[in-house]
C-alpha cells in the first residue's frame, strides 16, 4: 500500500486508543478531516488534498469496534448545516463513557460475577464476558477466593444463537427453517424476536410471528434453537420490544411446565428412579407393597425431548400416561431396536 | 489470560489506565496479577500508554498533551508511575452485550450457594443495567436446580470435611461413598461433583442427580483443590476403555464431544458422520443411544450393537 510510506505503521490498539483519548478530550467534537489528518494512526496515513477514501474506511470500521465496546461515540450536527458530513462533528461525551460514580462493587459481588463470567466459555459471549471482566478489575475490587472450586459452563453450540442475538439487540425481523418433531420438512418461518433464553439445558426463542411482514401483536411463539435447521437470515427493523422480554420468556415456559404432566412408573433401585426423583417438581404418588416400583407424576415442557429421556432409561421406566407420550416412547425404543437389530 | 484481540487490547487500555491512576507506583507484578494477565502484557500496554495521548492545541501531540511515566522507576524497579494523565477519569461503563453475558451468567448461577437469592441478583442485575451504556439484551438462563445438594457440598468444602453419599452409578451400582469435594462442575443444567473418592482411591465425578442421602461428616478431608490433579476431562478414561464405531446425525454432533476421544477420525457416510467413542462399559452407551432414536446409531462391535438392541427391546416389551 503507498499510504504506509510516510513513517512505521502504528498499530491497530495505538490508534483505536488515541481515537478515543481524542474524542474524549474535545468538548465541541472534531470533524472526520480533523480526525484524519490529526490523530495517532490515521495522520501517518492521510494525504492533504488527496484521495483519503482508504483511510475513510478504516475510520468507519473503528467507529464500530468502539462503538462495540460500549463507548458511546456520538455525532453532532453543525448548526445551521445538519445532514452535511464534511461538518459533522464525532465527540465521547464524558458523562455517557465512564461508569456512573455511585456503582461499586463489593468484594462478595465481584466474587459472584466472575463465576457469571466463566459461565461463558464457548462462542461470542466469551469475549463480551472476557471485556467485561477487565472493566471490573479496573475498579480493583478484590474477589474473594470461593471455599469450593467452580467450573460452571452454558454450552452455545446452537449455530442460530449469534444471528438470533445480533437481531434481538438491532430489532431485526428473522427468517430460518424450523422443523417441528413429527413433521418431515422443515418450514420456513419469519418473527420478530423478543428474547433467548436457556431453559433445562436448551436455549429457546421467544418471537412475535409476523403475517405479511407486520408484526402479530399478542402471537408470542417459543422456537428451540436446535430445532432451527438452516440458516437465520436478518431483515427489516422492528419496532423494540417492551418490558422484560426475558423473563416473560421464561415465565411462559414455566407456565408450560407446570401444566404438561406425565405419570411413569419407575423401578426401585435403578438410574431412572434416582434421577428422575431429583428432577425439579417431581413427585410420588404411591409406592409397590414390596417397595420395588414407584409411580412419579413429572413435568415437562417438550413431550418429544421427553420421550427421548425416556425411551434412554429401556426398561427402568413404564409411560402410564399422557397416552401420546406413552406411544411417543415406544416408537422410539422400537425404532433403537430395529436400527441394531 | 488468552489471547488479546484488537477490541480485547482496546477494554485492557481503557481500564488500566484508572486503576494505574488509583494504584500509584504499582509494580508490573501486581498489575499483572489483579487483570489475570502475563506480566508482559502490563509493560507492552504501559509503554504505549505513555507516548500516547490527544493532538493538543496545536495537533502536534506535544509533551503536555501526552501521558507520563517515571522511566526510572519503570525501567530499573518494574514499578508504574504515571506523571502526567489525559483525557480519562474513570472507568468505562460496559458495553449492552457485556452487561448481558454477565446478567446471564448471574441468572445461571442464582442458585449457587454463593448467591444470596434473588435479592443479590436483583441488586447486581440493576447495577449493570445502569452501568451499561445501552440496554442489555434480552437473554436469559432459567436458575440451576439441585441447591440443597449444591449447599450441602459447600458446607462440607467450608469446614473441610468429607461427604458421605448414595452413588449409583450408570451400571446399576449403589454404593456409600466417602468424598472430598474439589470442584463443581456443569454444562447447561447437568452438575457434577469431582472429589477424592475414598472409596476407589481416586478422583471421580459424580453426577449430582444421581446423589442420594448425601450428609456431613466429621472426618477432615485428606486431599485439597491443588494438591490433586483433575483431569480437564470431566470422565476418566483408561486402557481398558472400549472403542465403538457409532453413525450419527451432523447436528447431534456436539452432543457426543465428551465422550469422543483426541484424535478420533470423523468420516461422513452418507449424510452421517461415522466416528469413535470411548466407554468403560455398555451400560452408559445403551442408555446414551437409546435417548437419541433415529439420530445416532452403533455400526460396531457386534456385542455393542447387542446390548443396545437388547435394551432398546427389553424397554418396548413392558408395553406389549
Amino acid at each position: 500500500m503507498a499510504a504506509s510510506s510516510s513513517g512505521p505503521r502504528v498499530p491497530v490498539e495505538e490508534r483505536l486508543f488515541s481515537l478515543v483519548l481524542a474524542l474524549l478530550a474535545t468538548e465541541a467534537g472534531l470533524t472526520k478531516n480533523e480526525i484524519l489528518s490529526t490523530v495517532q494512526g490515521y495522520r501517518q496515513r492521510y494525504k492533504a488534498g488527496g484521495d483519503n477514501a482508504n483511510l475513510e474506511r478504516q475510520f468507519e470500521r473503528d467507529k464500530d469496534d468502539i462503538r462495540e465496546l460500549g463507548v458511546p461515540l456520538e455525532t453532532v450536527d453543525a448548526p445551521g448545516d445538519a445532514g452535511n458530513n464534511q461538518t459533522l462533528r464525532y465527540r465521547i461525551p464524558r458523562g455517557a463513557y465512564e461508569l456512573p460514580h455511585d456503582i461499586s462493587f463489593t468484594s462478595d459481588e465481584t466474587t459472584l460475577l466472575n463465576l457469571a463470567a466463566m459461565v461463558w466459555r464457548e462462542g461470542s459471549l466469551s469475549g463480551e464476558s472476557r471485556r467485561a471482566l477487565l472493566k471490573l478489575r479496573s475498579l480493583g475490587v478484590v474477589a474473594e477466593e470461593p471455599v469450593l472450586g467452580y467450573a460452571p459452563r452454558v454450552r452455545l453450540r446452537d449455530a442460530a444463537f449469534d444471528p438470533l442475538n445480533t437481531a434481538l439487540e438491532r430489532h431485526l425481523v428473522v427468517r430460518f427453517p424450523y422443523l417441528k418433531p413429527g413433521e418431515v420438512a422443515a418450514r420456513e418461518r419469519e418473527v420478530v424476536p423478543l428474547a433467548l433464553v436457556q431453559y433445562q439445558g436448551r436455549w429457546h426463542l421467544s418471537a412475535e410471528e409476523t403475517a405479511f411482514g407486520t408484526q402479530v401483536a399478542g402471537t408470542r411463539k417459543m422456537f428451540l434453537l436446535r430445532r432451527i435447521v438452516g440458516a437465520v437470515t436478518a431483515g427489516a427493523v422492528a419496532p423494540a420490544p417492551i418490558g422484560d422480554q426475558a423473563a416473560l420468556a421464561l415465565a411462559d415456559l414455566e407456565e408450560i411446565w407446570e401444566r404438561c404432566i406425565a405419570e411413569v412408573e419407575v423401578s426401585c433401585d435403578t438410574d431412572a428412579a434416582t434421577r428422575l426423583a431429583n428432577r425439579r417438581g417431581t413427585e410420588e404418588l404411591s409406592v409397590a407393597p414390596d417397595g420395588s416400583v414407584r409411580t412419579l407424576r413429572l413435568h415437562y415442557v417438550d413431550g418429544a425431548i421427553l420421550a427421548d429421556e425416556l425411551a434412554g432409561f429401556g426398561p427402568e421406566v413404564l409411560v402410564l400416561s399422557p397416552p401420546e407420550l406413552r406411544s411417543a416412547v415406544i416408537e422410539r425404543l422400537e425404532r433403537t431396536e430395529r436400527d441394531h437389530g | 489470560m488468552a489471547e488479546f484481540q484488537a477490541r480485547d487490547k482496546l477494554a485492557f487500555l481503557l481500564s488500566l489506565v484508572p486503576w494505574l491512576m488509583e494504584h500509584d507506583g504499582a509494580t508490573v507484578a501486581q498489575a499483572a496479577e489483579h487483570f489475570g494477565v502475563s506480566p508482559q502484557q502490563i509493560r507492552d500496554a504501559v509503554q504505549l500508554i505513555a507516548v500516547s495521548g490527544v493532538p493538543g492545541d496545536t495537533d502536534a501531540y506535544q509533551h503536555g498533551d501526552l501521558f507520563d511515566i517515571n522511566w526510572d522507576a519503570f525501567e530499573e524497579r518494574d514499578e508504574i508511575v504515571l506523571t502526567n494523565l489525559v483525557a480519562i477519569d474513570d472507568s468505562p461503563r460496559f458495553s449492552a452485550r457485556e452487561a448481558t453475558a454477565l446478567i446471564a451468567g448471574l441468572q445461571y448461577l442464582s442458585s449457587l450457594p454463593e448467591n444470596a437469592g434473588s435479592v443479590t441478583l436483583a441488586r447486581l442485575t440493576a447495577k449493570l443495567s445502569r452501568g451499561a451504556s445501552a440496554q442489555p439484551a434480552q437473554v436469559g438462563v432459567e436458575e440451576v436446580a439441585g441447591g440443597a445438594t449444591l449447599a450441602l457440598i459447600r458446607d462440607a468444602a467450608a469446614r473441610g470435611v468429607q461427604l458421605e453419599l448414595d452413588y449409583l452409578d450408570s451400571a446399576g451400582h449403589r454404593e456409600r461413598r466417602r468424598v472430598d469435594p474439589l470442584r463443581v462442575e456443569s454444562f447447561d443444567d447437568d452438575w457434577y461433583l469431582r472429589g477424592w473418592c475414598h472409596l476407589r482411591e481416586a478422583v471421580r465425578t459424580f453426577r449430582l442427580d444421581r446423589i442420594s442421602n448425601a450428609v456431613i461428616t466429621e472426618a477432615p478431608i485428606e486431599h485439597r483443590v491443588g494438591e490433586v490433579r483433575l483431569p480437564d476431562r470431566l470422565f476418566e478414561t483408561s486402557p481398558e476403555d472400549l472403542e465403538v464405531t457409532i453413525e450419527v446425525a451432523p447436528a447431534a454432533m456436539p452432543l457426543l464431544v465428551d465422550y469422543i476421544p483426541d484424535g478420533a477420525t470423523s468420516t461422513e457416510v452418507g449424510g452421517r458422520i461415522r466416528t469413535t467413542l470411548r466407554v468403560s462399559h455398555f451400560h452408559g452407551l445403551k442408555r446414551l443411544i437409546a435417548s437419541m432414536p433415529g439420530v445416532a446409531t452403533v455400526v460396531a462391535p457386534p456385542s455393542a450393537r447387542a446390548a443396545v438392541a437388547e435394551w432398546a427391546a427389553a424397554g418396548a416389551a413392558r408395553y406389549r
